[in-house]
C-alpha cells in the first residue's frame, strides 16, 4: 500500500477492515432454530410453523408434504383434533392464536382435491415386512410411516373396511367420505391390507412374530365396559359407542323420548348430540366439571371443549359433578334416574375417590340410560402381552414392556387421551423405532427441545390481526349429516398463514442485516448452512446483541464466548 | 441441492446494498450513530461527498491510517462543517459535476459549535444535505451537556444533586430554527425506523438546495443502556412523543409519523441511566420532573398533531413491522 502524506493525512477507503473488532466480543450471536410451541404441543409431531411458512411462501404442495411427513391424515385431524397446537401458539398472548386446525384441514382437503401423491420411498422387493394389527388411525399411521421409510407394511383388521374407530365419529364432525378418501389414498402408497383377520381367531401373534420383522399392535378399545347400578341393568341397555356405530351404519336409533347419557368423553357428547338431533331430550350426567384451565386436570370432562359448547347450544343438558345413585324402573324399563351431586376428592393416601353428598338427590325423568363411560381393549389373542391388565404398557418408542419386536399404540395403550392425533403420533414414533431397530441404527431422538416462549419474540415488528374463525352452522340448521364446522376460504387461509410469528425460525425479515451497526451480518442469496439467509461475520461482530434483541422470531441468541 | 463454500470476504463485497461505512470501525457496542450514518450513506448512494465535523463519527471511522469510509470524505473542524460543505459544493458546481455533498455532524457540532457555519450555508442556499446525528450530548469528549441534551438528563456537566435534577434547560428546537432559513426541506427521523431514514434521505437528496435532517440515535455509553437496546430506546422516544418524527417544507409541517398508542414517558426514561435520578424514592422533585417530561411529550403530540387515527401502516408501530412475503425457511 502506498501512502502519500500531505499536510493532512489521507487513508484508502474501507481500510478499517484490517482491524478485527471481533476481538472485543464477550458474547456472540448465534442462529438457533428451536421448536415453535405449536410443534412442541402436537401429539402427532407436526411442525405447523414449518408448513405454515411454506404455505405463506405460496408453496401449498410443499407445505402439505411437510405436514404429511408427520401426519398422513390432515383432512381428518384438521376436523377432529382438539388442537393443542393452538393452545400453545404464542400469538395467543398477543391477540389470538392462529387457526392452525383450519390450515391443516385446508391442506388436507387440497391434497384430496388435487390428488397429490404422498412422498414415500420407492419400495424394494427385499424390504423388511412389518405386521400392523388394526386399520384405525394409529395402525395406518404406522403403516404409512413404515412405507415412507421403505419398509413393507401389512395391516390386518377384523372388519372389511379400514378406518377403525374413526367411523364412530358422527358425520357432522367428520364426514365418512373424507375418511374413506384420505385413508384410501394412504393405503394406496403401497400398504397391504388384510381384511377380516381377527387376532386370536384368524391370525396369531406368535406366527406374526415368525413371519414379520416386527409387529405393531393398534387394536383400539372395542369392548364396552360392563355397566350397572348396584348390579341392576335395564333390559334394553344400549352402550353409547354401539348406538353411534348403529346410527352411522344404518341410520336408526331405538325408540325413546328422553335419555340420560352417562360419561363426559367425546363419545358421550357425540351420542348426546345425535339423540338431540333426533328429537330426544338428552341429559349428560358426569361426575367431573366443565373443562376449565383453572381446574385440576382430573376434574375436567375429557371431551373437546368446543364440542361441549356446541352440545350445550343445541339444548343438551349437562349435569356436571353428578352421578347416578339409583335407577327408577318399571318392570325392567327405565322411567327415571336418581342423581346426586358428587365430586372426586383425594383421600389421605392421595388417591382420588368419588364422594356423593347426601341431601342433594334429584330425579331425572328419562326413558333410556346410555352409558358412555369408555371402552376397553378386547384382549383376544394378546392375553400374554396384557397380563390381565386392560392396557398396553409401552416405553417412549412404543415398545411393549419386555419386547423388542412388539410395539403398540393408539387407544389401547396406557395413558392415552383417546385422540386421533395421539394415535397418529404413536404410529409414527413406533414406525421410526421399528425402522431403526431393523436397520440396526440408533433410535431417533424424541427431544424436540425447549419451545420458544413469548418473551423471546419482539412484538414491535408484528401488526395485530384478527383470527379467521371458521363458519359454524346455526343451531337451527344442524342435522346429523351436514358438517357443522366449515372451511376457511383460500384468502382467509393465506391471511392466517401470514399471522404466524415464525417462532424460533428465520423469516428473512432483514432486521439483523439492516440494524447491525458494525455491518457484521452478511446476507446470502443462497441458503446458508444453518438454513437462513444470513451469516455472522465474527471477525467484526462486537457482540452488542442488537440483532438478537430486534429479531422478531427469537431465532438469534447470544452465547458467552469461551 | 448443490452446496458451495463462500468466503466472508467475497460475501461482503456481494452485499445487495451500498455500504458507505465498512466494518472495523471503532464505534462502541450497539452505537446508534454508526448505524444511522451507514443507513444514510446506503440511501444516498455512491455519488456523494461528505464533510464530517469532529465528533464520535469522525473519530471512530478514521483511526489513521485506516478509514471505514467508502466515499470521498473529509474531516472538517468542529465549528466549520457547514462552511466546508458549502466550499465542496461550490467547487463541484464549478467543475460541472453532479455529485451531491453531504455534511455530517453530531448535535454538539450542529446545535452549538458549528451552528453559525450551518446557518450561513443554509442562508446562502448551497445544494447540501446536512445530517445531524443527534445523540443529545458531547459523547466523544466525555458526555457533556449540549443544547440538544433533553431536560432533566444527567451528563457530566449537568449532574443531578441537591441543586438540580440533571439539565435545567430544554432541548433546543433546532428543526424550527433551521427551517426558518426558508429552506425547502427539513425533517427528523430516528434510527429505530430505517425505512423512514432511507425515504427521507432520498427525498432530501433529490431536492436542489439546502436540506436538513436530524436523526435521533441513542448512545449506549452516554445514555446508560445496553447496546442491545439501542433500537428499543430510540423506538420508545418516538412512541412516547418525546422525539417527534416530522417533515417541514418551507417551515410548514407537511408530514409526521403518527403515534398509534402513545406510551408513557417513564417506559422510555426507565431504560436509561441518565434519567435514573428521576426514579429516586421519596423525592418530590423527581415526581415533578417526570410529570414535566410527560407534559413535554403531550405537548409535542398536540403541537405536531402526532396522535394517529387508528392503525396506520406507516405509524410509529407500523412503520417497520415485518412485511412478510420474504422467505421463511422451514
Amino acid at each position: 500500500m502506498t501512502m502519500k502524506l500531505t499536510r493532512s493525512g489521507f487513508a484508502l477507503p474501507g481500510t478499517t477492515l484490517s482491524y478485527r473488532t471481533g476481538t472485543w466480543r464477550t458474547q456472540r450471536p448465534q442462529h438457533l432454530h428451536s421448536a415453535a410451541p405449536c410443534h412442541a404441543a402436537c401429539p402427532a409431531g407436526e411442525d405447523p410453523q414449518a408448513y405454515i411458512a411454506l404455505l405463506d411462501e405460496g408453496k401449498p404442495r410443499q407445505a402439505w408434504e411437510k405436514l404429511v411427513s408427520a401426519n398422513p391424515m390432515p383432512a381428518i385431524t384438521g376436523r377432529v383434533c382438539p388442537h393443542p397446537c393452538e393452545g400453545g401458539c404464542n400469538r395467543g398472548e398477543y391477540d389470538s392464536p392462529l387457526a392452525i386446525h383450519s390450515i391443516e384441514r385446508y391442506l388436507g382437503d387440497l391434497a384430496l382435491e388435487k390428488n397429490w401423491s404422498y412422498p414415500v420411498a420407492v419400495q424394494t422387493s427385499g424390504a423388511a415386512r412389518v405386521a400392523v394389527i388394526g386399520a384405525g388411525p394409529s395402525g395406518l399411521s404406522a403403516a404409512y410411516h413404515l412405507t415412507r421409510m421403505g419398509l413393507k407394511a401389512t395391516v390386518f383388521d377384523r372388519v372389511t373396511e379400514i378406518g377403525g374407530t374413526l367411523f364412530s365419529i358422527p358425520d357432522y364432525r367428520l364426514p365418512r367420505d373424507v375418511v374413506r378418501s384420505e385413508l384410501g389414498r394412504i393405503l394406496a402408497t403401497g400398504i397391504e391390507f388384510q381384511p377380516n383377520h381377527q387376532l386370536g381367531r384368524d391370525i396369531y401373534l406368535a406366527d406374526l412374530q415368525q413371519d414379520f420383522a416386527a409387529v405393531y399392535l393398534a387394536p383400539g378399545v372395542m369392548q364396552s365396559q360392563d355397566w350397572s347400578i348396584d348390579g341392576v341393568t335395564p333390559r334394553d341397555l344400549h352402550q353409547g359407542l354401539q348406538l353411534l356405530k348403529q346410527w352411522g351404519d344404518v341410520n336408526s336409533l331405538p325408540e325413546m323420548k328422553s335419555a340420560a347419557v352417562i360419561g363426559g368423553g367425546n363419545t358421550a357428547i357425540d351420542i348426546a348430540r345425535v339423540l338431540q338431533y333426533n328429537g330426544v331430550k338428552t341429559h349428560i350426567v358426569i361426575h367431573s366439571s366443565m373443562p376449565d384451565p383453572n381446574n385440576p386436570l382430573e376434574d375436567d370432562m375429557r371431551a373437546i371443549p368446543r364440542e361441549i359448547d356446541q352440545a350445550l347450544e343445541e339444548g343438551v343438558q349437562i349435569h356436571t359433578h353428578h352421578g347416578i345413585k339409583r335407577l327408577i324402573l318399571r318392570g325392567e324399563k327405565v322411567t327415571g334416574i336418581e342423581i346426586v351431586r358428587m365430586r372426586k376428592l383425594r383421600n389421605e393416601k392421595g388417591r382420588l375417590h368419588r364422594v356423593a353428598f347426601e341431601g342433594t338427590e334429584s330425579i331425572l325423568h328419562v326413558d333410556q340410560v346410555i352409558p358412555a363411560i369408555g371402552q376397553v381393549i378386547d384382549p383376544t389373542g394378546m392375553e400374554k402381552l396384557l397380563r390381565n391388565t386392560s392396557y398396553f404398557k409401552i416405553d417412549a418408542y412404543g415398545r411393549v414392556e419386555g419386547h423388542n419386536d412388539i410395539f403398540a399404540g393408539g387407544d389401547a395403550v396406557e395413558g392415552n387421551g383417546g385422540t386421533v392425533t395421539e394415535a397418529v403420533g404413536n404410529g409414527r414414533i413406533a414406525a421410526e423405532a421399528i425402522a431403526a431397530t431393523i436397520r440396526h441404527q440408533s433410535l431417533p431422538s424424541l427431544d424436540r427441545g425447549a419451545a420458544v416462549t413469548f418473551d423471546k419474540l419482539n412484538m414491535a415488528y408484528f401488526e395485530h390481526g384478527e383470527r379467521a374463525e371458521q363458519p359454524i352452522l346455526p343451531v337451527g340448521q344442524r342435522t346429523c349429516e351436514a358438517e357443522i364446522e366449515g372451511d376457511l376460504t383460500a384468502s382467509q387461509i393465506a391471511a392466517e398463514a401470514h399471522r404466524c410469528f415464525a417462532c424460533g425460525n428465520c423469516m428473512s425479515c432483514d432486521n439483523c442485516w439492516t440494524l447491525c451497526p458494525d455491518s457484521s451480518v452478511l446476507k446470502t442469496q443462497e441458503i446458508a448452512s444453518d438454513g437462513s439467509h444470513y451469516v455472522f461475520d465474527y471477525d467484526y461482530c462486537k457482540g452488542c446483541g442488537l440483532c438478537a434483541n430486534e429479531c422478531p422470531c427469537g431465532y438469534i441468541v447470544m452465547v458467552d464466548e469461551l | 441441492m448443490s452446496t458451495q463454500e463462500i468466503s466472508l470476504e467475497k460475501l461482503r463485497v456481494r452485499q445487495p446494498r451500498f455500504e458507505g461505512i465498512e466494518s472495523g470501525h471503532r464505534a462502541c457496542l450497539g452505537c446508534g450513530e454508526a448505524l444511522a450514518a451507514r443507513l444514510v450513506t446506503e440511501a444516498a448512494g455512491p455519488d456523494v461527498m461528505i464533510a464530517n465535523a469532529t465528533g464520535c463519527l469522525e473519530i471512530f471511522t478514521t483511526p489513521w491510517p485506516e478509514s471505514a469510509w467508502r466515499l470521498p470524505w473529509m474531516h472538517s473542524l468542529f465549528e466549520n462543517t457547514g462552511a466546508i460543505a458549502a466550499g465542496m459544493e461550490s467547487a463541484l458546481k464549478a467543475q460541472g459535476k453532479p455529485t451531491k455533498v453531504l455534511a455530517f455532524g453530531g448535535d454538539g457540532g450542529t446545535f452549538d459549535i458549528g451552528f453559525q457555519a450551518l446557518s450561513g450555508m443554509l442562508e446562502r442556499g448551497h445544494n447540501v444535505l446536512y445530517v445531524c446525528f443527534d445523540n443529545e450530548a458531547y459523547m466523544n469528549t466525555g458526555i457533556q451537556r449540549s443544547s440538544s441534551t433533553p431536560h432533566a438528563a444527567m451528563t457530566t456537566t449537568s449532574p443531578p444533586g441537591s441543586e438540580r435534577m440533571g439539565k435545567r434547560h430544554l432541548k433546543k428546537d433546532i428543526l424550527s430554527i433551521v427551517a426558518s432559513h426558508h429552506i425547502p426541506y427539513a425533517a427528523t427521523s430516528s434510527v429505530a425506523y430505517p425505512s423512514d431514514i432511507r425515504k427521507k434521505v432520498r427525498r432530501a437528496i433529490a431536492i436542489e438546495g439546502p436540506t436538513f435532517m436530524q436523526i435521533h440515535c441513542p448512545c449506549p455509553l452516554g445514555w446508560g443502556h445496553e447496546g442491545a437496546h439501542s433500537i428499543e430506546v430510540a423506538r420508545l422516544a418516538v412512541q412516547t412523543g418525546l422525539f417527534p418524527v416530522i417533515e417541514l417544507e418551507r417551515r410548514e409541517l407537511i408530514g409526521s409519523m403518527p403515534i398509534r398508542e402513545p406510551r408513557p414517558v417513564t417506559e422510555y426514561l426507565a431504560m436509561q441511566q441518565r434519567f435514573r435520578h428521576l426514579f429516586a424514592k421519596n423525592d418530590s422533585r423527581a415526581v415533578e420532573e417526570l410529570a414535566h417530561i410527560q407534559a413535554l411529550a403531550d405537548h409535542n403530540i398536540k403541537h405536531f398533531n402526532l396522535r394517529g387515527e387508528g392503525a396506520d401502516a406507516l405509524d410509529s408501530e407500523g412503520a417497520d413491522t415485518v412485511r412478510r412475503g420474504g422467505m421463511r425457511r422451514s
